[in-house]
């Protein structure tokens, strides 16, 4: 990455399908702007979520991990 | 609903269907049309605090999420210009021509849920509700503080739009006879939401808001309710006993309010803001309603129901059931909801399953092995898609993925016939793993995997990839990157689809018996109407005799007497062939789940082991035995209980009591036992009417903390005081005393009024005891199901879900869940009735295939995932290591998550699966 | 009820608030034929009008 150009993190976001997930669908409905550098994996639960799966993403390259749920 | 004819079992009911000039078929919710539409209109989903337009939908969550037309306010329809919505319409769904239609509908049993209406203050000058801008609603309050509001969640006045500082609510508005244009009933809800809207006001304001509820009583009186009271006074909400005489607006239009406090001070209070705390009614078109189909009011104007029969009007096969049939909250309207389902279905079970359908699904072609061939089908959404993603990039695209076979763009993946032509597709060309990428799959997946289903697929081979709700709709301004966030997520979605493999969804048959524990009015209502719908019924009672608490029991709140409705009760529980009653008997032990339960039982004839698939704990609780007011020292002073029993068989003449004192929360809402029992303030009244109607002379005093005679009760209360009864209030750091003087029995309780002592001779002292729950760990523990920290059973969701456990196949009904009247126990037991027929009403039941395993070769059961489990789904087997019981499992993964050797899985969502995902991400 | 008597295996539900709605799924759930009627263009009553619910502050909707 060129030293002016804006940085622009690359976002993994792993939402639990019965809250987050469904409020990502409704700030669609809302017609809610946001960047689109943020990529969304539907998890069953937050309980699902493992350690391995943050350290993967950011292995493959992305610069933030969320989790809600 | 226009009419019905007809009579129970067998109805005709005349329904008319308003035209909505939407044609909801082909509507796809796009919302192209609003934006378009130049009529505004008061939108009275926000309570007319903003604007909406002609053409609309209610609320962005509504069910059915479809538009339609408001023909008084539609431009086109009311002067027949404009059309701009139809123009905009991509499907063709806009149908100005639409009429009303009429149609007879044939049903065997009505249920009437038509709820209240929120009193409406604005045309009474009193509360200036018409006259100021910052006098609202708690209605209004409710959506200022919602994110889905007119000013999205931020705390503002509608004056000036500015976060106010001071917020005031004022209680019973349009309720307790406050003024004279007022209902005489007290709504039930209205303290609590008032102190829920108090707290939720202070989370929102920036500024440290100050929030004061001026009352009469605060009435907290359900589960839970009484710490969230304290909870709030801790968090510095200001209550204030008071009565509200004026109030002015400022020339700030902040709000002037003047009111006396209970010792007789005139004060003022400045708040930038006021809620009235308004109560609930029935509305008119509900009266017209209930009037034609011939139900029965009370004065009240709520619908005449018994205390026996809570949810049935006098019209057989007609039921009622929420706020229709009395102000109450949500989780009471919930269980009287299930319990109007029982009643309804009760009548009708010889009929049961002939005109519900069950779809027939094909039997699935067995793909494991294959390779995986791919077909994506990107859909266009009308524009809503289209307009944003380059929709042929997309396809062009997932061609080149890999173990994709197929691609193609539909116009609406939706519709009925690209349904169609997408199972032909799926046949055709061999497809054995499908993707769509399109809305959201919380709305379409179970339609795709319909059509999986009928090309003969299992439904689990599918992903859907979010191009709508999470793409384009988010990102209008950047069609570029949508584009390429689109590819991204098809290429995620393709990776997870290849590795998916054919889900079976477990079917396990269900013992039709069950069992009910406890013998009370809550288990025998709920036994009789188990066995009413034809289910084999196994009663367990701990005592030698059926009728629990209610055996002590005089007369209910309606002034039915209670135990002549008991022993018939009773008769029908032991005469009914299909109840096998179980006495002075006790659960020992409790094995297998839903459908499958095997209970020991242990008895005067030894064990037997019985076998059901559901159970309703129904243990009632019991009378706390006070230590304090001289009770167990002097005869005369008894609990409630004691008192009906006297009055019952005739040790205590009425007429020869001169001077009652009757002394409330005894044991209830103190520091071990912080919630209100909720019955004995009603129980103290009858108890004083009883007294004053055999000796009008008779002084009877009730001194209390907070009356709390809620919902029509508190015309009991009031009918009190109109005969004489005295009413004082006690402080809890200042209780009263009684004292025994010589034979002399003397209660001392400052007045707070009067400011001084007031010393009563009694010869009566009348102890309103709390309800004790039986902290029965024992038995929780047995069907894995919790308790909470006051020993009641806890419910799977206090609002939702109010008879039901977290644990499938068992539910709750009674005093074990927490104090109530006998009208809400009977409720209770035919709402647990309901639920558990649903599942034992199914002759198996087909489990989700999105299930957890283990893998034994990795697994060295260390313990942590059946520790973690929330549903207490993973047990050990004989080797020491972990089993799923597919039963139980709820498959949220958490076991996956928690293991270090990584043997669990998820069916569906296996770690491999979110890998794959990962993988494919950037 | 008396033998022989018609007996149709439908409920109709009128009002599609919180408490129309659980009896309809759970008349639905047993083996009965629900018809819902609702006089609004969207099922859910008050209560979706409501912000959060006690106790935990849950979103109503």
């Amino acid at each position: 990455m060129s030293e002016n150009a804006e940085f622009s993190p690359r976002i993994a976001a792993f939402l639990c399908n019965w809250c987050s997930y469904g409020a990502a669908d409704l700030a669609g409905v809302s017609r809610l702007q946001y960047p689109p550098n943020i990529q969304v994996i539907r998890i069953p639960c937050t309980g699902r979520m493992s350690p391995k799966f943050i350290l993967a993403a950011f292995r493959k390259g992305v610069d933030g991990v969320w989790v809600s749920g | 609903m226009a009419d019905i004819a007809g009579d129970e079992g067998d109805f005709t009911v005349k329904v008319v269907t308003h035209p909505r000039y939407v044609d909801t078929s082909k509507c796809i919710a796009c919302g192209a049309c609003t934006p378009k539409c130049p009529a505004k209109v008061s939108n009275d989903y926000n309570e007319g605090l903003d604007k909406r337009k002609a053409i609309y939908v209610r609320y962005a969550q509504a069910v059915p999420l479809k538009y339609g037309i408001d023909p008084a306010k539609c431009i086109k329809l009311t002067k027949g210009k404009c059309g701009n919505c139809e123009k905009q319409c991509p499907t063709g769904a806009v149908n100005y021509e639409d009429t009303e239609t009429t149609r007879d509908i044939q049903v065997g049993s009505v249920i009437i849920s038509a709820g209240f209406k929120p009193f409406d203050p604005s045309a009474y000058v009193q509360y200036s509700y018409s006259k100021y801008k910052n006098v609202v609603t708690a209605l209004e309050m409710e959506r200022i503080l919602a994110a889905s509001g007119p000013w999205m969640g931020h705390l503002v006045r509608p004056s000036d739009e500015k976060e106010p500082k001071k917020i005031a609510w004022l209680q019973c508005v349009g309720s307790r006879d406050v003024n004279t244009c007022d209902h005489p009933y007290c709504s039930s809800v209205c303290c609590m939401y008032a102190i829920k809207e108090a707290a939720i006001a202070k989370e929102h304001s920036h500024s440290g808001l100050d929030a004061a509820i001026f009352f009469m009583d605060m009435r907290t009186f359900g589960k839970d309710f009484e710490k969230y009271y304290e909870k709030a006074k801790t968090s510095g909400v200001r209550f204030i006993r008071s009565r509200i005489h004026t109030i002015t607006e400022q020339p700030d239009k902040s709000l002037m309010i003047e009111y006396a406090t209970e010792d007789g001070q005139a004060k003022t209070e400045v708040f930038d803001m006021v809620v009235l705390s308004h109560g609930l009614e029935v509305a008119k078109s509900s009266i017209e309603l209930a009037n034609k189909l011939g139900i029965e009011l009370k004065s009240t104007q709520f619908v005449k129901t018994t205390s026996f029969a809570p949810v049935s009007s006098n019209r057989p096969g007609v039921y009622v059931c929420g706020a229709l049939a009395g102000p109450k909250d949500i989780p009471l309207s919930v269980v009287e909801a299930s319990a109007a389902a029982c009643a309804a279905a009760g009548k009708l079970s010889s009929a049961r399953g002939t005109l519900a359908q069950t779809k027939e699904v094909p039997q699935a072609v067995d793909v494991r092995g294959e390779v995986p061939k791919v077909g994506v089908f990107v859909c266009s959404c009308g524009i809503n898609i289209a307009s944003m993603v380059d929709v042929k990039a997309v396809v062009d695209y997932a061609k080149t993925l890999p173990f994709v076979e197929f691609v193609e763009n539909n116009l609406f993946s939706c519709s009925q016939d690209t349904q169609d032509k997408m199972a032909q597709t799926i046949k055709e060309k061999g497809l054995n793993r499908v993707v769509v990428a399109a809305c959201t799959p919380r709305t379409h997946e179970p339609l795709f995997q319909e059509t999986l289903q009928a090309a003969g697929l299992n439904k689990y081979l599918f992903d859907m990839a979010n191009i709508r709700n999470q793409d384009s709709w988010v990102h209008a301004a950047e069609p570029e990157k949508a584009t390429e966030k689109a590819k991204d997520l098809v290429r995620m979605a393709v990776a997870k689809v290849a590795l998916l493999q054919p889900l079976n969804e477990v079917k396990l048959s269900v013992n039709p018996a069950a069992m009910v524990i406890g013998g009370g009015v809550a288990g025998m209502n709920a036994a009789l109407e188990l066995a009413g719908q034809g289910f084999t019924t196994h009663l367990v009672e701990r005592d030698a005799q059926l009728g629990g608490n209610a055996r002590l029991l005089r007369i209910t709140a309606q002034g039915e007497e209670v135990q002549p409705y008991l022993d018939g009760l009773a008769k029908k529980v032991m005469d009914n062939p299909l109840i096998t009653t179980h006495l002075a008997t006790s659960l020992k032990d409790v094995e297998g789940f839903v459908g499958n339960f095997k209970t020991t039982l242990a008895g005067p004839a030894g064990e037997t082991v019985v076998e059901h698939g559901g159970a309703i704990i129904a243990i009632g609780g019991q009378e706390y035995q006070p230590s304090e007011y001289m009770y167990g020292q002097d005869p005369r002073v008894m609990t409630h209980l004691q008192i009906d029993a006297a009055m019952m068989n005739g040790e205590l003449d009425a007429k020869k009591v001169n001077s009652a004192v009757f002394i409330q929360c005894v044991g209830s809402r103190e520091p071990e036992r912080p919630y209100c029992s909720k019955v004995c303030c009603t129980h103290s009244v009858e108890s004083a009417l009883h007294l004053k109607e055999h000796n009008p002379d008779c002084q009877v005093v009730i001194i209390y903390r907070d009356m709390r005679t809620f919902a029509e009760r508190e015309l009991l209360y009031k009918e009190a005081r109109a005969k004489g009864v005295l009413f004082v209030r006690y402080d809890v750091n200042q209780k009263p005393v009684v004292k025994k003087d010589g034979d002399k029995l003397t209660v001392t309780v400052r007045d707070h009024i009067l400011g001084r002592d007031l010393l009563i001779d009694a010869d009566l002292v009348g102890l309103a005891s709390a309800i004790v729950s039986h902290k029965n760990t024992e038995l929780a523990q047995m069907f894995k199901v919790p308790l909470d920290e006051d020993g009641w059973f806890l419910e799977a969701h206090q609002k939702l879900r109010p008879v039901d456990f977290a644990t499938d196949g068992v539910f709750m009904a009674g005093l074990a869940h927490y104090p109530k009247p006998l009208e809400e126990a009977v409720a209770q037991a035919l709402a647990a009735v309901s639920r558990a027929v649903t599942v034992l009403s199914s002759a198996e039941m087909s489990l989700s295939g999105t299930v957890a395993f283990i893998d034994q070769r990795k697994c060295v059961g260390c313990g942590v995932c059946w520790t973690v489990c929330p549903y207490q789904a993973i047990t050990q087997d004989d080797k020491g290591l972990a089993v799923v019981n597919e039963a139980l499992c709820k498959g949220c993964g958490t076991c996956v998550a928690s293991c270090r050797s990584g043997a669990p899985n998820l069916r569906g969502f296996t770690t491999q699966d979110v890998m794959a995902q990962i993988e494919a991400m950037l | 009820m008396a033998a022989g008597k018609k007996v149709t295996g439908a409920v109709m539900v009128v009002g599609g608030g919180i408490a129309g709605m659980q009896a309809a799924l759970d008349l639905a759930n047993s083996g009965y034929y629900v018809y819902m009627v609702e006089k609004g263009p969207a099922i859910g009553g008050v209560m979706s009008q409501l912000d959060k619910t006690f106790p935990t502050n849950d979103c109503a909707m």
